[in-house]
């Protein structure tokens, strides 16, 4: 439990510090009753950062930017393709095929970064503008409207997806994947030796990341309750700063699923915050960069002091 | 596996051939692409991405990476019409320009290096506070202009003395050579490639991880203000995303160049050939009518397809 919070302990603090001052400034729209639609307002970005965790955590430059444009596509996809012109409407189609394309997304970048060895950066880049011009091909306005099974899912049901990702994963930590991923993620070369299929785990976890991508296109959708082809990619950046914000290594090997949550609440509950104090967005996006650079800081300083007291 | 096909210069070579046959295909579909105005204006379009790559590439060879340079070019984009708007000798703009700018960059490299912080995350925070002062700063509408000596430096149809091409072309291709040479024949080149290559050993050297990385962050943020300021007199008017597309680009130029992201390894040369390459990709997909989205989407397959040719890395097995 020490060890959680010591990982996670800046962002924790800082979680209690804007709740705080998001109740006192704000108490009408963080009334209890408001909480399933704050947490449906959260979702995509609390969902692009815990897609982008698994290949960060994987090591050696893993890095998912394509996480915003899977978003955009799995929404245009979802929406225009299957919902509105095809005429599927369950969720037993729609949520499968979400996820369907998320995770063979994930296996193509798996494996131009495993098997082709391109750096993860650059072949994820090349999805990024694929899927990017892709779904614009698809979608080149917003359309409308949603399911509303879907729709829902922004509202009263917004604990569900969020859950059963948080069920996924608690149950991935009870498997040996999670031991690999973390050994490899801190030393593949040591990994390798004792045995580890790095390759194989480091492929998993881009299918991981792609899946839980898809995912969150979905939480996305259900929030706008449309389709809009340009929001997808506004994701990719903002949820790799949650991820470093939740205090996860982009060095791979060190943190989890629930740390890049908490920093996606973190910069939800900022957000909010400075739209309570009515700043406009450049304003915001100074405060942003800075909370970012700060926290990375505040955590190496703690990194340090923990090691020289170990010492 | 260890033809010479893993050499440095041969994935050079490889990228400026790619270019050149894309440039055959081109004049092959296209009328009038190897027309002398085309040429010209490639040529330019080229040069701007080649002057934001060269902090791209200098960061990237010591193991770093700068996402701050879209917002650096906006700033100096913005910042440096705003001055020169309100009356400012445009000296004076640069200088003042160019300085905030090494001092931005500055405080990336040191504060990354520093506290051994990933300077993805450094330069993008930097990156996004700049941006959003500049926004408060012009309340979201830049004004002003590029002074005439600006605009027509990099004028497509300008000259130079008697060569048909504006003097942005001479001046690059003069920085390129003293960058090679800076990087080949400097003990700050070798440190960069030290560094870069192995940042363990290289303090035993006597190399000051801290210094370099200061400086090198900072000269990529200067070139990125120069990159500004340029495309200033290029577009004629303000425009603080003007620097958006650059992020990507110049990653990709870099790497479709043969410069690997872990570091120690790279040219400028290399950087140029990628430059070249991206120009050609963009330019061909335009002309055969491709809408801006299949543009995309082509841009990005075609990098990923040659990075599979050329630009592969080594397998971990093999660093055990």
């Amino acid at each position: 439990m020490t060890r959680i919070f010591g990982r996670y302990g800046f962002a924790i603090g800082i979680l209690v510090v804007l709740l705080i001052a998001n109740l006192v400034m704000n108490p009408a729209r963080f009334a209890p009753g408001n909480w399933p639609t704050l947490l449906g307002l959260a979702a995509p970005l609390i969902g692009a950062a815990l897609a982008s965790t698994p290949v960060i955590l994987a090591g050696r430059g893993g890095i998912d930017i394509s996480v915003g444009p899977v978003m955009g596509l799995v929404s245009a996809v979802v929406i225009k393709v299957l919902y509105l012109d095809a005429g599927l409407a369950s969720p037993f189609i729609l949520w499968p095929a979400a996820l369907l394309i998320g995770a063979a997304i994930g296996a193509f970048n798996g494996a131009m970064a495993t098997v082709v060895r391109v750096q993860p950066i650059v072949a994820t880049l090349g999805t990024y503008l694929i899927l990017g011009g892709l779904t614009l091909t698809i979608l080149p306005a917003p359309i409308g409207p949603a399911p509303d099974w879907l729709k829902a899912m922004a509202g009263a049901w917004s604990f569900l997806p969020l859950g059963l990702i948080a069920a996924l994963w608690w149950a991935l930590c009870r498997t040996p994947f999670h031991d690999q991923l973390m050994a490899v993620g801190s030393d593949d070369r040591a990994a390798y030796t004792a045995g580890v299929p790095v390759s194989l785990t480091r492929f998993l976890a881009y299918v991981l990341t792609g899946l839980l991508a898809g995912a969150a296109g979905m939480m996305l959708t259900a929030l706008i309750g449309s389709a809009d082809p340009k929001v997808g990619a506004n994701y990719t950046l903002i949820a790799i700063a949650a991820v470093a914000l939740g205090g996860v290594s982009l060095a791979g090997g060190r943190g989890g699923l629930l740390g890049a949550a908490i920093g996606a609440v973190d910069i939800f509950l900022l957000q909010s915050l400075l739209t309570a104090f009515n700043v406009s967005t450049y304003v915001l996006q100074v405060a942003y960069g800075t909370i970012l650079v700060v926290a990375v800081v505040l955590i190496a300083l703690q990194d340090r002091s923990t090691k020289r007291s170990h010492a | 596996m260890t033809l010479p096909l893993d050499s440095i210069k041969a994935r050079v070579l490889g990228a400026f051939a790619v270019a050149l046959v894309l440039h055959g295909i081109g004049t092959a579909l296209i009328p009038g692409y190897s027309a002398p105005f085309a040429i010209r204006a490639m040529l330019v379009i080229a040069s701007l991405l080649a002057v934001a790559s060269i902090g791209q590439t200098l960061v990237v060879i010591l193991g770093g990476i700068d996402l701050s340079i879209p917002f650096v070019i906006g700033f100096a984009n913005v910042v440096a019409a705003q001055l020169y708007g309100q009356g400012w000798h445009f000296g004076l703009v640069c200088a003042v320009v160019f300085g905030l700018a090494a001092l931005i960059g500055a405080f990336n490299g040191a504060l990354s290096r520093g506290l051994n912080l990933h300077p993805l995350i450094v330069t993008l925070g930097v990156g996004m506070v700049v941006q959003g002062l500049v926004l408060i700063w012009t309340k979201g509408f830049p004004s002003g202009s590029a002074p005439k000596a600006v605009s027509g430096f990099v004028s497509i149809g300008g000259s130079f003395g008697p060569l048909p091409v504006p003097a942005l072309i001479p001046t690059l291709l003069v920085l390129t050579v003293l960058i090679v040479l800076v990087l080949e024949r400097t003990p700050y080149g070798r440190r960069l490639y030290a560094l870069g290559s192995n940042p363990g050993a290289a303090p035993y050297a006597l190399i000051n991880p801290l210094r370099i990385w200061t400086v090198t962050f900072a000269a990529s943020a200067v070139f990125a203000a120069m990159a500004g300021v340029l495309l200033l007199g290029f577009t004629g008017s303000a425009y603080g995303d003007v620097g958006q597309p650059y992020l990507f680009q110049t990653i990709a130029a870099v790497v479709v160049g043969g410069t690997a992201l872990v570091g120690g390894r790279g040219s400028f040369i290399g950087t140029i050939a990628g430059v070249l390459v991206l120009t050609e990709i963009n330019t061909l997909l335009i002309g055969l009518n491709f809408s801006p989205a299949s543009v995309q989407a082509a841009f990005g397959a075609i990098i990923l397809l040659l990075v599979s040719i050329y630009g592969r890395e080594r397998h971990f097995r093999t660093t055990v």
